[in-house]
């Protein structure tokens, strides 16, 4: 809902509701407040609301994917908070995400005015959102979603307190064993969690007393963040937002430098970097950084990162510029410890620096000639990238045009003295060759496990003006049937 | 011979405070037949050609420019630069790059042999367009970590880009080898740039064997401009063994005819 109105797809006034196909036909999946005030439940067939309600209603087909596309969106957006942030998943059957700002909150000034100002955001952002921090992912998800207030925060040990007026169903329980409580007159998690553990277990299984102990902070309840962990990962926030290059770059070089040591003691480089720059409006920029090389020289980071913005110009869109610069090694690789300080040349033989130079400043990467088992010509030999092996090359096939075209190009108006031997003129690119001299035929035949094809004959021919050819036939030749001919590469 | 007053007057503002660089000048204009230090280059191991080209052989560092003789004698310019090519890694480390504007003529890995080069001592480079080319160019120039760069261009040289390479090329701290630089350009257009040589290349009849089959790739190489040196044209043969240009047995003028006659 919230995603339709800013993407401007639905009026910001007047109910709006979302339907998807369900038992009996459409039926209401979602409401905006308006649409709930008119009486509407999310499950009833949109047919009977069609007929029930004299207001025009507005309704959209449900779209999971996007939604889940803008929640991911969110997501990212939130790591700008703390790093571990993970999505709801199956148990909690609801739209939503965790922010695990354990040890980050600290960086807003308390928890306090972290969370105003993750409210504020999503409040300018137009994002309609609950919040609750509180000990466990279960408490918070349970003040979220069912709390008096929509901005909560429980204050450490607290959370059997505040969890205790809550209705059951806030303990993530399948609906089957919600009803069941009710029908015993379990409402309150209070009146669950004063129970006796025993019978509790008994009747409802071990599912409602891990829910009863993750949600009380009794067991613990890992989440699976979206983006694991890094080890090596740093942020710098602005109080007066960057927006020039020159900062971006000196920012990125810092925070190299403050991961470096990290990445030394380990004995370990970073192979790919991400960069991400947090824009004052909520939006992000990703740079994704590749190196050919374990690196840890903050120097060499920061020319990257200047090279790639070199290539973005006017694309990153400081805007306003940008308040949160964080950087993370997302890949790492052995490298061992060496002297990063002295000297500022590149040690090795410099192409690997030169490679990273390259798909930086032009995003494209350095590739070699590779070559791959095959007697189809066009099928013999294909790009790798520069860090692969060289594959050895084999040394015994008869010559080989310089330039070799990815498809045959036909030859026309062929005229031949031999039936089966070669043509001795045609037109190809709008000029016509007189073979002087003509050198086959090399048989080439099709690999029938691939795609079934005729055999080729190739023949090397040099024309008048001394131009050398590598002309064949499409199948061999056969009386009766006109020999198709084409140019397939053109030698030194 | 080696020296050019250009370039010695294009590499000092690179030294330093205004101070040193006065000095280096009145030095120069003190001793005006000084001798300069040798500049390398790549002989071609042709004296008929090399005593054309100023200091013996193709400089290394400044541009050189090869344009085919007719659209249709792209690949026959293609295989002249990539023998250089071959020559040169013949006689040096590392690897060669070529950075190629889209929808050029890209060499096949397996056809190389022919010329005498190794297919895996190749990097290639699929640039977005002339000013991609240019910029690649200018990278591996100032990196110093190839010896031989060749770009092949779907335009020209325009005069700005040839400068900077040029430059880049004079930037390199003494005593390194700046690398060979090959400029491939279609045969249409022919912009006044800064490129040391330019050669005019067109396919030849090929040197045949005692059998009488294709053998050596001929080429009719035209040497247009060169600075401090003198033009020419010259009926080339590539020996793909030995990495160097040769000139046709001077019987061989009628190349298919002397390969039947002897065999």
């Amino acid at each position: 809902m919230t995603r339709l109105r800013r993407a401007g797809l639905a009026p910001d006034r007047g109910p709006l509701a979302v339907a998807a196909e369900g038992p009996g036909g459409l039926r209401l999946l979602a409401l905006d407040p308006e649409a709930r005030a008119l009486g509407l439940r999310p499950g009833e067939p949109l047919g009977r609301v069609r007929a029930r309600i004299g207001v025009p209603l507005q309704v959209h087909p449900a779209d999971p994917e996007s939604d889940r596309a803008a929640l991911l969106r969110l997501c990212r957006w939130a790591e700008g908070y703390a790093p571990g942030v993970a999505l709801f998943g199956a148990a909690e059957a609801a739209d939503g995400l965790y922010i695990d700002v354990a040890g980050a909150s600290h960086l807003r000034s308390g928890e306090g005015p972290l969370v105003d100002d993750l409210a504020g955001r999503l409040a300018r952002s137009k994002i309609a959102a609950r919040i609750a921090l509180a000990d466990t992912p279960g408490g918070a998800f349970a003040l979220a979603r069912y709390g008096a207030s929509d901005r909560v925060i429980v204050s450490p040990g607290g959370a059997a307190q505040a969890l205790e007026a809550l209705p059951v169903e806030a303990l993530r329980l399948d609906p089957g064993t919600a009803s069941g409580l009710r029908r015993l007159g379990l409402r309150r998690v209070g009146e669950v969690d004063a129970l006796a553990r025993g019978p509790l277990a008994r009747r409802f299984g071990e599912a409602l007393l891990l829910r009863l102990d993750q949600a009380m902070g009794r067991r613990p309840e890992p989440l699976a963040p979206l983006t694991e962990a890094a080890a090596y990962r740093a942020a710098r926030g602005f109080l007066d937002p960057i927006g020039r290059q020159s900062d971006i770059v000196v920012t990125a070089r810092l925070l190299m430098a403050e991961i470096a040591p990290r990445l030394e003691r380990d004995g370990l480089g970073a192979c790919a970097l991400r960069l991400v720059l947090h824009r004052v409006d909520g939006v992000m920029r990703v740079l994704d950084l590749g190196l050919s090389r374990p690196e840890r020289c903050p120097e060499r980071v920061a020319a990257l990162v200047s090279l790639r913005l070199d290539r973005l110009g006017a694309g990153l869109d400081a805007g306003f510029g940008f308040e949160t610069v964080a950087l993370t090694v997302t890949v790492t690789g052995a490298l061992s410890a060496r002297q990063t300080e002295l000297g500022a040349a590149p040690q090795g033989d410099g192409i690997d620096a030169l490679a990273d130079a390259l798909a930086q400043r032009l995003g494209r990467p350095l590739l070699r000639l590779g070559a791959r088992a095959s007697h189809i010509p066009e099928r013999a030999a294909r790009p790798l990238p520069w860090t692969a092996d060289p594959a050895s090359w084999p040394d015994h096939l008869p010559p080989r045009p310089l330039v070799l075209f990815p498809r045959g190009e036909a030859a026309l108006d062929v005229l031949s003295t031999v039936p089966e031997g070669p043509p001795r003129r045609f037109r190809w690119r709008a000029r016509i060759h007189a073979i002087v001299h003509a050198e086959g035929p090399e048989r080439i035949a099709s690999e029938w496990w691939h795609a079934p094809g005729a055999a080729r004959d190739y023949y090397r021919v040099e024309c008048e003006a001394g131009r050398r050819l590598w002309l064949y036939r499409d199948g061999p030749h056969a009386p009766g049937r006109p020999a198709a001919w084409f140019v397939h590469g053109v030698f030194a | 011979m080696g020296l050019d007053p250009l370039n010695q007057t294009g590499r000092d503002p690179a030294m330093g405070s205004p101070r040193e660089r006065l000095a280096a000048l009145r030095a120069q204009l003190a001793a005006p037949g000084a001798p300069a230090a040798p500049r390398p280059v790549l002989p071609l191991g042709l004296t008929a050609i090399d005593a054309h080209l100023p200091g013996g052989g193709l400089a290394l560092g400044p541009p050189h420019e090869i344009a085919p003789m007719e659209p249709a004698d792209a690949v026959a310019a293609l295989g002249f630069a990539l023998a250089l090519c071959a020559g040169r890694l013949a006689r040096t480390q590392g690897a060669a790059l070529i950075a190629a504007a889209p929808s050029q003529p890209l060499p096949h890995g397996h056809g190389l042999a022919g010329l005498g080069l190794d297919p895996a001592r190749l990097l290639l480079l699929e640039a977005g367009g002339d000013a991609d080319v240019f910029r690649a160019l200018e990278a591996a120039l100032h990196a110093r970590a190839l010896p031989v760069l060749i770009g092949l261009l779907a335009d020209g040289l325009p005069l700005k880009p040839g400068r900077r390479l040029q430059l880049a090329a004079e930037g390199g701290a003494d005593g390194d080898t700046p690398p060979l630089l090959l400029i491939l350009r279609p045969a249409e257009t022919g912009l006044p740039n800064g490129a040391a040589t330019r050669w005019r290349i067109a396919s030849a009849p090929a040197a045949r064997d005692r059998f009488g089959t294709l053998d050596s790739p001929r080429w009719r190489a035209r040497l247009e401009r060169c600075r401090n040196g003198r033009g020419g044209d010259w009926l080339v043969e590539w020996d793909h063994a030995a990495h160097r240009l040769r000139l046709p047995e001077p019987l061989a003028r009628d190349a298919a005819a002397a390969g039947r006659s002897r065999a």
